[in-house]
């Protein structure tokens, strides 16, 4: 038979569309391989050579620029919104990895598998949001959620991270089938995984009435609602957020999410707008929902990260209330918030970190009685991230949720800004909580001494809490770019 | 229609029907895992003889080669082969011949619904070639990015199975307590 031919000039573009990505996989291959090649009280290089990589992916996301580069066959696309979500989520590997370099000599995680996985969880991630073919999507998740199974049970000898490793590999291949089925319904109905194909084909009204193409749509949404933690399918969050070691915590809470909501967004979007007259019910029904049930159940935890994993369920729900609508206004304002949310969380959890003085035990509230006096830094620091997560001026989170309820508002359903402004409100109690405890509870025992932080876990503090504050005070520019990469999807 | 191809479809189909019924009835788990090994080896027959021959090869790969050797190492590492039973218990008979009939019925009405098309003439053409240029041009990014999955999923699982000291070896098989 004739030999394949290959057009070079379109096989550069496809490259060219997913340098960043090839640049966190190469990364994650060499800290692998330098990983025996180094000795055991060198393995910090490798933290160091991941940040390298991962710095230069960021540079290759600014030099490719705000234009749209679709590469292999429309697989996948690098516009606007691809090159935000790179940035979000890159920036959240950027922030696991500096505090990794504390985290790893406490906790015995400086291997170099912990890094690599990391990295190419990471490029998951980013196919995932940059992904134009369902297949892409599909693929990019199965990347991202592999590494994170085994990460979350990284401590082999602590029955915790175990639990939550296996509770959320089991749930997380039961909800991958979910969306793998959905995909195929989807294509048995319209003949196409590309995504902008299916909106063309959703003009044809009895495409949108079929039943097959309902439950596809369904089960696509069951699988996005898995990842992002969406009540009812949020049942893991708690034992896997407080099973993994606590830098893993942080990375899932603040990167997977973003990567699914990019998909989300791109589906909602680009693909199903003709669903929007039906689906806006269903994912009005899932924010109040997500939204109430994490914060009532954020109320009586006693155990910090499981408190701030029910948190994180409740902002899945703030999010998906700008995509209620599905306009740019939400679109923008859901996009604000997942940036915001990336560096308030992380930071959070940095900090929480080097207060517990060990795993599982150091983590429950008493510890942070007395904190607030005795090391001012990390008190004003956690208040700080934790007045941005409970949305109080003049953080960036209260902009954040400002703009996701003020879109709400515009596009007329003012129950759900009710609801989510109520909501926000409960949250400050929780929040709040913590703070009383660092600044008003004595200490039954004295106050222990919170790690040394490294250099490294210092500076991602300050970088997270430099961006809450900045962005809380000057958000203009950054919206901006929101609204900009919202718009590039409609092109 | 006569023929030898005819021949070989009964004789496949008797092979894949009777094995799955053995599967289902035989009492021990290992007899019933080897009876599957046949079944699975059927339908790469039937896929063969409807000119499937990439379907047929990847069913003998995944299926035979992975899935089963995975339910027979399953099987032997989850029990003490010597002293428990292994056993295929049989609850709930009248339920699942309900659901199976059922089941059969819908399938069954499907297939021989005008919904399908009947080919006069089968064309014997080889589909690997096909899918092997697919998979070099429109689907490479997918191609590609599977592979990154495997690395992941390989390094994931060395890392979760290895030892904690690689000069203390651990005993491969613990006995249960």
């Amino acid at each position: 038979m004739a030999p394949i031919s290959i057009d070079a000039a379109a096989l550069l573009t496809s490259v060219q569309s997913i340098v960043p990505e090839i640049i966190v996989v190469a990364t994650a291959i060499f800290v692998l391989l330098l990983d025996l090649a180094i000795s055991e009280e060198k393995k910090h290089l490798l933290c160091g050579m991941g940040l390298l990589g991962i710095g230069v992916a960021l540079f290759s996301v600014y030099a490719l620029g705000q234009g749209r580069i679709e590469g292999f066959s429309g697989m996948i696309v690098h516009d606007g919104m691809g090159a935000f979500f790179d940035v979000v989520i890159l920036s959240a590997c950027a922030l696991t990895f500096l505090m990794a370099t504390g985290y790893s000599e406490w906790e015995g995680t400086h291997k170099g598998e912990f890094y690599s996985l990391i990295l190419l969880s990471t490029s998951g991630m980013m196919f995932m949001a940059k992904g134009t073919d369902l297949m892409t999507v599909f693929l990019g998740l199965e990347t991202l959620s592999i590494p994170i199974y085994v990460l979350v049970g990284f401590h082999r000898n602590r029955m915790s991270s175990l639990e939550g490793a296996l509770k959320y590999f089991l749930l997380g291949a039961f909800a991958s089938g979910f969306l793998l089925y959905g995909i195929a319904l989807i294509y048995a109905v319209t003949g196409t995984t590309k995504i902008p194909v299916l909106a063309t084909m959703l003009y044809d009204p009895r495409i949108l009435a079929s039943p097959l193409f309902l439950a596809g749509t369904g089960l696509l949404l069951v699988g996005f609602a898995f990842k992002v933690s969406l009540v009812p399918f949020h049942m893991w969050t708690p034992d896997a957020y407080e099973g993994a070691p606590t830098v893993v915590t942080a990375f899932m809470s603040a990167a997977v999410k973003a990567a699914a909501f990019a998909a989300l967004i791109r589906v909602l979007l680009v693909a199903l707008p003709g669903m929007q007259p039906v689906l806006w019910k269903v994912l009005w029904g899932l924010a109040v929902l997500t939204m109430t049930v994490g914060n009532l159940s954020a109320l009586v935890q006693n155990n910090v990260k499981r408190l701030l994993a029910y948190s994180s369920i409740a902002h899945a729900g703030y999010i998906l209330v700008g995509l209620v609508s599905g306009d740019v206004l939400g679109g923008q304002a859901s996009l604000f918030y997942l940036l915001v949310y990336a560096f308030m969380n992380m930071g959070a959890f940095g900090v929480v970190m080097l207060i517990a003085q060990k795993e599982d035990e150091g983590y429950d509230i008493a510890n942070l009685a007395g904190i607030g006096f005795k090391y001012p830094a990390l008190g004003a620091l956690l208040t700080l991230f934790l007045i941005s997560l409970g949305g109080i001026p003049p953080t960036a989170g209260f902009v954040g949720k400002f703009y996701l309820f003020s879109a709400a508002v515009k596009n007329g359903y003012i129950w759900l800004a009710v609801i989510g402004v109520l909501n926000s409100a409960a949250s400050i109690y929780y929040y709040l909580r913590m703070v009383v405890y660092m600044y008003m509870v004595t200490p039954d025992v004295e106050v222990a001494v919170p790690r040394p932080p490294r250099i490294l876990f210092s500076m991602a503090l300050c970088a997270s809490a430099v961006v809450v504050v900045v962005l809380g005070i000057i958000p203009r520019s950054v919206l901006e770019i929101a609204e900009r990469s919202v718009l590039s999807l409609l092109m | 229609m006569t023929g030898p191809a005819d021949v070989i479809f009964y004789v496949l189909a008797a092979l894949t029907v009777g094995s799955a019924i053995f599967v289902a009835t035989l009492p021990n788990i290992i007899y019933a895992a080897v009876a599957l090994l046949f079944t699975f080896c059927g339908v790469a027959g039937l896929y063969v003889l409807v000119s499937a021959d990439f379907l047929a090869a990847t069913q003998v790969l995944v299926y035979v080669g992975g899935i089963l050797v995975l339910i027979m190492f399953a099987v032997f590492l989850s029990n003490r082969i010597s002293s428990v039973k292994l056993s295929n218990p049989v609850h709930f008979r009248l339920p699942a011949a309900a659901i199976c009939l059922t089941l059969f019925g819908v399938l069954a009405y499907t297939a021989i619904s005008p919904a399908f098309v009947l080919k006069q003439e089968i064309t014997y053409q080889p589909t690997t070639a096909r899918i092997g240029e697919l998979l070099m041009t429109r689907y490479l990014l997918p191609f590609e990015v599977a592979s990154v999955l495997l690395l992941a999923a390989l390094i994931g699982a060395a890392l979760l199975s290895r030892p904690d000291r690689p000069d203390i070896p651990r005993p491969d098989m613990e006995e249960p307590k």
